[in-house]
């Protein structure tokens, strides 16, 4: 699967590393961060929409969940963002449980519309239980606590150490995503992906296959929820819990191409970088282009960008 | 002991009793013949053994122990493997990496799994196209590929569902000799078919469902002259 | 008392207007076996269709239907020819994610051209309402609700008694079979499809003298959209009328008696129930 062996991905985590370094613009560097946690959710709803086939259009509810455990744990007892986050991902993996035997239950189609379903509570039930969540006013970080390496404070008033944070995430996301691909639960994921009944006659548990992918995809959102209520420090319901993230999730994985690790860093490249360049400029419509490419990818390139070159370049040799 | 036991198993579908009162037993070694008229209930029969439906009531027992609530999957892992009326191979993965799948269930270690369904592949005689897709074998192809999906779990009871169903009698003649093959190297054979020829020739012992309930139970040439099992045959009306 | 028949009726009104909603998606559904995700776009062109009619030509709403309604017919059905087509073979979820992916296409070209400026319709004979047994009813519900009831028989009428919706009803049980009986399978998707568009750019119409105009109105449609299709049984009319005033009534009533902010959550948890219990819902055709 990697072009030539470990070469290319120590190349490409080099370039990555270093990227602050050159781009010191901010922009261009928010851009990068954006990009970054794009490519972080793109990789987590990778794991069940690309590999087990299961298209979730409420991936969303994990994202809010991550964010909103990371704010509250910091604002109301004061635990450092950087755990919370952890925690965010572990919060959001546990409630994949009871979400996962409730929309499981179901195939297809009716699966996905399920999860919309559900995120859209979630989504409600924060909106409304102002106790927790302080309601549509949401909540903020005014500021970050000192932390850094020994001797050297870090500077959360840039957006380098962020962009480190992010890349790191992201490396994390990567490195799962491949771990899965090569284990024996990421091939039986490929097989519940073809035709789930044949999974289970062969004696694949494949509520099992599909709960603990779940939990894995939740906790890498979570802890891109996470990520988002530290870099940003304000969220609402609004915010993290629309419908609107849950499909832009789907469209950077579709995009970018199914099961593959390196789909989500394509797709988020591409459709990230062209929102945010359109919304610069024209400041509403940004995501024309996911529409646009999305009906391009499933009727000419359903394999996505990075799907479709990796059959090209193979069909070369 | 019987191998597998079935008594008095009932399935109802809202108002449709599908399958009613069913029972009988199955010898360790034999090939038994599952046979009736569309509609008879013999797939929903398989359903039931293998967890994809529940029994209304009823029991089910593999070597005396009751497979009744057990989802596909354990059924599997205690010992029974299926193929379907109509095939349902991996599409897109290999024809490898289709019997490699149901490897794993005995093989965890990927290594040790791809050489059990190679040798398996072979067996059924498909040594020669383990790397294309699935999709691109032919129908006869791909109805041994599921044998060999299935025999990769090493079942101790194996339920074929029509597996000559849409072949040209040659492919009929060497997939009955197929299924002879693997019930001579021990393994125990329920086949459902509707292709009379072969199943009445392979079949130790033959068992005749109509609306549900059995009518028949002995040996294919007594049954073929059971007057019940003409009448069904040759006179059945929709109740 | 009074409140609960002001809540009922209310419930009622907006409940048929979903329900048109909701015919325009089963049918597709029927035929096509697909679930068109751009479905809430439509509904949202057929609003913005009348409110440019009504402030650039001062066409009334209502009568602006008579325009929109052909136009998104065969706007529906070149859709449904040019690009739909061929997405199909592949898949379910293909088609979803295609039809997603044009719902966002749609929502977002409407935001860059017409701005996410919230817009109104004013109706000069619609400022107070009627009060019929003292009953409060806005007079443009109370026009659309009456439109909506017409267009509907009219639909009923059309599927039961016409050559193409008789076609159209058993290419929805049984495409096979009415292919074997000459049923041009894919003249009938094509009409079907325009048919859905059609009833979704009415409905739009229809209600955009009661709500607010946004671009991206459509997600919360196509989320109540989909409630309501289950609930009735995916391919049902008679399913999507009865689920559009049941979610229409659930809300009314739960805004009165439950709370005003979970309103919206009853509709969605009844959608999860039915999913998981009857997921034929009450007269679905659709297999689960």
């Amino acid at each position: 699967m990697t072009l030539a062996a470990p070469i290319a991905p120590v190349l490409a985590v080099l370039a990555l590393l270093a990227l602050p370094l050159v781009a010191t613009n901010q922009f261009y560097l928010h851009l990068a961060i954006t990009v970054l946690m794009w490519t972080l959710l793109g990789a987590a709803w990778n794991l069940l929409g690309g590999f087990a086939g299961q298209v979730s259009f409420g991936h969303a509810a994990f994202f809010g969940i991550g964010a909103y455990t990371t704010m509250i744990l910091y604002l109301k007892l004061g635990l450092a963002p950087w755990y919370g986050m952890a925690l965010g991902g572990l919060v959001g993996a546990l409630a994949a449980l009871p979400i996962g035997l409730i929309c499981f239950r179901l195939r297809g189609p009716y699966f996905s519309l399920s999860t919309l379903a559900v995120a859209e509570i979630v989504r409600l039930v924060a909106l409304n239980w102002e106790e927790l969540t302080n309601g549509p006013v949401g909540l903020l970080i005014t500021t970050l606590p000192p932390v850094g390496l020994p001797g050297r404070p870090l500077n959360w008033e840039s957006k380098v150490p962020f962009y480190y944070l992010g890349a790191g995430l992201v490396v994390g996301a990567m490195v799962a995503t491949d771990r899965l691909a090569r284990s024996r639960l990421g091939a039986y994921l490929l097989a519940i992906r073809e035709d789930e009944d044949a999974a289970e006659s062969i004696g694949i548990d494949t509520v099992r296959a599909k709960v603990v992918t779940l939990a894995l995809s939740a906790f890498f959102t979570g802890l891109g929820g996470g990520f988002y209520g530290v870099y940003f420090r304000y969220v609402d319901p609004d915010a993290v819990f629309p419908i609107a993230l849950s499909v832009e999730m789907v469209f950077i994985a579709v995009v970018g191409g199914l099961a593959t690790v390196g789909g989500p860093v394509i797709g988020a490249v591409f459709l990230v970088t062209l929102g945010e360049l359109f919304r610069e400029r024209f400041l509403v419509g940004h995501l024309i282009f996911y529409g646009l490419f999305m009906m391009l990818a499933i009727r000419y390139l359903p394999e996505g960008i990075w799907g479709g070159a990796r059959r090209a370049l193979a069909a070369r040799r | 002991m019987p191998l597998l036991e079935v008594a008095e198993l009932t399935r109802d579908f809202g108002g449709l009793r599908a399958v009613a009162g069913l029972s009988f037993a199955v010898e360790p070694g034999e090939i038994l013949g599952l046979i009736g008229p569309n509609g008879a209930g013999k797939t929903t029969v398989f359903n039931l053994i293998t967890g994809f439906l529940r029994p209304t009531t009823g029991r089910i027992l593999l070597e005396g122990v009751s497979l009744v609530g057990l989802r596909p999957h354990a059924v599997t892992r205690r010992g029974v493997a299926r193929t379907f009326q109509i095939v349902k191979p991996f599409p897109r993965l290999s024809v490898r990496e289709n019997a490699t799948l149901a490897a794993f269930l005995r093989h965890p270690a990927r290594p040790a799994a791809e050489a059990a369904a190679q040798r398996v592949l072979a067996e059924v005689g498909l040594g020669a196209k383990l790397e294309g897709p699935a999709s691109d074998l032919t129908l006869a192809e791909q109805k041994r590929l599921e044998m060999a999906r299935a025999l990769a779990t090493r079942p101790k009871l194996l339920l074929l569902d029509e597996p000559m169903g849409g072949l040209t009698p040659r492919e009929v003649e060497d997939a009955s000799a197929l299924v002879q093959r693997i019930s001579a190297a021990g393994l125990t054979i329920i086949l459902v078919e509707h292709v009379m020829k072969a199943i009445m020739r392979i079949s130790n012992r033959v068992v005749v469902i109509h609306h549900g309930e059995k009518i028949a139970d002995g040996p294919p040439d007594q049954v073929v002259r059971d007057p019940a099992v003409i009448a069904a045959y040759l006179g059945a009306r929709p109740a | 008392m009074e409140t609960f028949v002001q809540s009922v009726v209310s419930g009622v009104l907006t409940g048929s207007l979903y329900a048109m909603i909701g015919v325009g998606l089963t049918i597709v559904f029927g035929v096509m076996r697909i679930i068109n995700l751009a479905h809430g776009e439509m509904v949202m062109l057929g609003m913005y269709g009348a409110f440019w009619g009504h402030v650039l030509w001062n066409v009334d709403p209502f009568v602006s239907v008579l325009l929109s309604v052909p136009l998104m017919f065969l706007g529906g059905m070149l859709v449904y020819r040019f690009l739909l087509r061929k997405i199909i073979p592949g898949g379910e979820l293909n088609t979803l994610l295609y039809t997603a992916g044009l719902s966002l296409l749609i929502a977002n070209l409407a935001l860059f051209v017409w701005t996410g400026d919230y817009r109104t319709i004013k109706l000069r004979y619609a400022l107070t309402p009627l009060r019929p047994f003292g009953i409060a009813v806005p007079i443009p519900l109370a026009i659309a609700f009456g439109l909506a009831i017409l267009i509907t028989a009219a639909l009923y009428l059309f599927l039961s008694r016409t050559d193409v919706g008789r076609a159209i009803r058993a290419t929805s049980q049984n495409p096979e079979a009415a292919a074997l009986m000459g049923v041009n399978v894919d003249r009938i998707a094509t009409v079907t499809f325009g048919l859905g568009t059609a009833l979704a750019g009415a409905a739009g119409a229809l209600l955009a003298p009661s709500l607010y105009l946004y671009p991206t109105v459509g997600e919360i449609l196509i989320a109540k959209c989909f409630v309501i299709v289950v609930l009735g049984g995916l391919g049902s009319v008679m399913g999507a009328i009865a689920g559009g005033v049941l979610l229409g009534l659930v809300e009314s009533l739960g805004a009165v008696y439950v709370s005003v902010a979970y309103k919206d959550t009853i509709g969605f948890v009844m959608f999860l129930l039915v999913l998981l219990l009857r997921p034929s819902g009450l007269f679905g055709v659709g297999k689960s």
